[in-house]
């Protein structure tokens, strides 16, 4: 085995990231049941964000440009339209736990994903991973989790409430539910999934990323 | 006026001694706080290994072995004393360079193999390499080299969970050597093996010791390990208690098996 040449450069490259993309996606493949657990958890979050968005838009526009038939169908189930300033407040609370349940789940499952791989952590360390790398590949891999989530979360919560109210209101909802209105909510909560499941990683990336390999072998689970 | 000799400064004179050293270990001590409690897991601790040496560290659960074993392989840093390797004063890198002297010139083999479980025989022995940035061709020819030397020609494509406990050390320690490092440290790498897997390993180790000239250091309490070791460092308590010659060790052998 040759020796080493007593260079005492410790120039190490950071890995491209194509390559860091590609390790992976190759993680996500082989882990492919976690992955969708952790994926699962972040659609529920999402479908229920956006159902509840949908819900509130809906209701804004009929108590703007509701018939009076269709008020007095609203009212009926509950909603208030002399106190639509409460009711708005309502809905915002509603959203706002939306947002919390998602960021909560997905926080979960991230750092469980994390912790979970602390060893390999460890490893990957004592075989000279830099600590960007451990960082990149957890981030890339909650983006990717995050969108996929996210997107087929939006996708069901969307449609959910588009088939709750064609069925409840009939035809109404076309003319109440915009499809503008509903292209906004789509971005908005892909965005907020994509934007809560990276930032839910970043935490638990970052600790794992400045470990040292002892330490993360050490880790018992 | 009187002509001065040639003089080396004891800087010069010292980096010429400790040439031939892989590790050098001064004054190294290390304290864990555990709550208020202070441990203090080495006392001072001087070591050094040279190259090509095949060096046990031995001692009980509590010694410091590990906490002088990690300190050696530049995985923990120590609060007072300094570690070299390979004339490298390991506290004065940062996390880059750290990375890259374990990339480059300590190979590990842990007692749990730990492999990444997912991947292939192939694909953990090539991981090294991608993290010192060896393309991905030479990187495969290389790791099916280093499968083979270890005689598991066979397994490449095997992932660990479908190999036995002996096969999966043996892709360690290819996985170990797959950066040209200029030491290896096991780490109990027989703990978890029956005995003669165990000594499988172990010869295998002595094996690539003798014929790539690799320095070898290894923590462990397995008695195996002491007959082909050419120096055996005891610790005890923080503290290196004595460092045992080969010839010393086969004398006292047999006492030591009645221990």
């Amino acid at each position: 085995m040759t020796m080493s040449d007593s260079t005492k450069t410790h120039e190490i490259e950071a890995l491209p990231f194509r390559k860091i993309v590609r390790i992976t996606c190759k993680g996500i493949k082989i882990r492919i049941w976690r992955s969708l657990i952790v994926v699962s958890g972040i659609v529920l979050a999402i479908a229920f964000l956006s159902y509840i968005l949908c819900a509130d838009g809906f209701l804004q526009n009929a108590a703007a440009n509701g018939t009076p038939e269709l008020l007095k169908r609203l009212s009926r189930a509950g909603i208030e339209f002399d106190d639509m300033d409460n009711q708005r407040v309502q809905t915002y609370w509603m959203v706002g736990l939306a947002l919390l349940i998602s960021f909560v789940g997905i926080v979960n499952a991230m750092l469980m994903s994390v912790t979970e791989r602390f060893r390999e952590i460890g490893t990957m360390k004592c075989l000279g991973a830099l600590d960007g790398f451990v960082l990149k590949m957890f981030l890339i891999e909650s983006f990717i989790e995050g969108s996929a989530g996210a997107a087929l979360g939006m996708v069901i919560g969307v449609a959910l409430a588009y088939v709750e109210g064609v069925f409840q209101y009939g035809g109404a909802v076309w003319a109440l539910l915009p499809f503008h209105w509903l292209f906004l909510v789509a971005a908005g909560s892909f965005l907020a999934g994509i934007v809560i499941t990276v930032l839910g990683a970043l935490y638990p990336a970052r600790e794992a990323a400045k470990m040292m390999p002892v330490v993360a072998l050490r880790a018992e689970l | 006026m009187t002509e001065e000799p040639t003089q080396f400064t004891d800087e010069q004179l010292l980096s010429h001694l400790n040439g031939s050293l892989v590790v050098r270990a001064i004054g190294v001590k290390k304290i864990y706080k555990m709550g208020d409690e202070e441990v203090h897991a080495l006392r001072g601790v001087n070591f050094s290994v040279r190259r090509g040496e095949y060096v046990s560290i031995m001692g009980p659960s509590g010694s410091g072995k590990s906490t002088l074993f990690n300190m050696i392989g530049g995985l923990d840093k120590p609060n007072a004393g300094q570690v070299y390797i390979d004339e490298v004063d390991i506290a004065a890198l940062n996390p880059v360079e750290l990375a890259w002297l374990r990339c480059h010139k300590v190979g590990y083999i842990f007692q749990t193999y730990n492999l990444i479980p997912v991947a292939t025989a192939l694909d953990n022995v090539m991981l090294p390499m991608t993290f010192a940035g060896v393309q991905a061709a030479e990187a495969q020819d290389r790791a099916v080299d280093l499968l083979k030397k270890v005689g598991l020609g066979e397994r490449i494509l095997h992932k660990p969970l479908e190999m036995s406990g002996g096969q999966q050390q043996r892709v360690a320690v290819a996985r170990s050597l797959a950066n040209q490092p200029t030491m290896v440290l096991a780490d109990e790498p027989t703990g978890n093996l029956d005995k003669a897997t165990g000594l499988q390993i172990i010869n295998l180790l002595k094996e690539l010791n003798q014929s790539e000239g690799v320095t070898i250091i290894t923590a462990t309490h397995d008695h195996k390990m002491l007959a082909i070791s050419d120096r055996i460092a005891w610790v005890r308590d923080g503290q290196i208690d004595r460092i045992q010659n080969r010839d010393e060790i086969e004398i006292e052998e047999g006492e030591m098996h009645v221990n």
